[in-house]
């Protein structure tokens, strides 16, 4: 297959560094866009999907190191970052092995130094998304899991599929911040309603009051026996990705409530459906099956969103 | 995600980064209930970072909205994404407080 050129983000204050910088990636085949502060190089990364960044780490405003904080908090570990600086100090070189630099480069840049760094990363790069190019290779790709409730609060499924869909999937940030809000709504509906079957006024509880609840529900044997069915599948065919859910709970009305829905295309802010009300405006296609206990919504993606590997 | 509040005078600034959702809506909960027992009377919203708010944030901060009006306090969103500024417009919370954009 052949590989697209990578796309890289410089980030400096200094436009001579930015200037002579980007020539010497391109040079070497790279595709290169360029920020001149902490601020402008979040905004570009929000918007576009880079294969790394060499930052500064002396900035005004937003530090290299600042800059590297807040990806790797909004981003997880996905986007390698290089740091540069001229003054290799070792509070520096913690902090920033601490926060999952990718490698150091020292100012004056040397042109053989960066180029083998950033081979080296995509490489490494490369061979963690062995496993991504099986979904773009495939007419079609599922992943699905049960979830026993009572090791549900083990992890953070957003902050899982957060890292899944960014090392498999070539999503702009924005639908992927829209997918993981749907995984979201739908496994904590599951949850909450059709596996608890929390009351409203519970629903309300202040955190700790809540989990007491949780943790007290999760002891009833009819409770603990439930499980909650995730099912997340790609499809090349028609480019599009589906994400179903299912618990074992008594399901709902979901007639009425699409009814409801055809009558008022606004979302409601009802205490009930208003998560349903999320899902149906994130996704192009919302689906009811099993009495409402499983619900599917389908999103389509742009042309090569998928396979763009 | 992250919650930044700060206070000046009767005003909450609060200013909120990342996907906020229902494993961190906790947090908003916590957030809102200071402004609630402070005395702040105008709560003035960042959400320019925010990427998405959930449902489940979304009813923490109806719930807040109610207490808080009742005690005569107002919100608005100062700035938002263009994310949160449609999900807003959509959820009609702009007939509730002023929502800005940007």
């Amino acid at each position: 297959m052949k590989r697209s050129a990578a796309r890289i983000l410089v980030v400096d204050d200094s436009p001579s560094i930015v200037t002579s910088l980007s020539k010497i990636l391109e040079l070497n085949g790279f595709r290169v866009d360029s920020a001149f502060n902490g601020s402008d190089a979040l905004r570009k990364i929000h918007r576009h999907n880079y294969d790394l960044v060499i930052c500064d780490i002396e900035m005004p405003g937003i530090s290299g190191l600042d800059f590297l904080e807040r990806v790797r908090r909004e981003y997880e570990r996905d986007l390698d970052v290089i740091l540069m600086t001229g003054f290799l100090e070792q509070d520096y070189f913690l902090q920033a092995i601490r926060l999952g630099a990718s490698d150091f480069i020292r100012k004056p840049v040397e042109s053989e130094h960066i180029i083998h760094a950033i081979q080296t990363i995509l490489e490494k790069k490369r061979s963690r998304t062995e496993f991504a190019n099986l979904f773009s290779l495939m007419d079609n790709a599922q992943l699905n899991i049960v979830i026993d409730p009572r090791k549900f609060s083990q992890f953070g499924i957003s902050k899982v599929f957060n890292v899944f869909f960014k090392q498999n999937l070539k999503l702009s940030q924005d639908l992927c911040n829209e997918l993981l809000t749907c995984v979201d709504e739908m496994v904590y509906n599951a949850f909450i309603h059709g596996t608890l079957e929390l009351t409203p006024q519970q629903r309300r509880y202040e955190h700790d009051q809540l989990q007491k609840l949780i943790e007290e529900k999760l002891q009833e044997q009819a409770i603990a026996a439930k499980r909650i069915r995730f099912s997340f599948s790609v499809n090349q065919l028609d480019n599009s990705i589906s994400i179903s859910v299912e618990d074992d709970g008594n399901g709902f009305d979901y007639l009425s409530w699409l009814q409801r829905v055809a009558q008022e295309p606004k979302l409601n802010l009802d205490d009930n459906g208003r998560g349903l009300s999320m899902l149906y405006h994130l996704s192009d296609r919302l689906d009811f099956d099993n009495n409402g206990r499983k619900v599917q919504i389908t999103r389509k993606l742009a042309p090569q969103t998928v396979s763009e590997l | 995600m992250k919650i930044d509040l700060s206070f000046n005078d009767k005003v909450a600034l609060m200013r909120i980064e990342g996907i906020l959702n229902s494993e961190n809506a906790h947090i908003l909960q916590e957030k809102l209930s200071e402004v609630l027992a402070s005395d702040a009377t105008f709560l003035e919203l960042d959400l320019f970072d925010c990427r998405n708010i959930s449902s489940t944030g979304i009813g923490k901060l109806l719930l807040f909205y109610k207490d808080f009006i009742g005690k005569g306090g107002e919100i608005e969103v100062v700035r938002s994404s263009n994310n949160i500024y449609e999900l807003f417009s959509m959820l009609k919370l702009n007939q509730l407080f002023t929502v800005n954009l940007g």
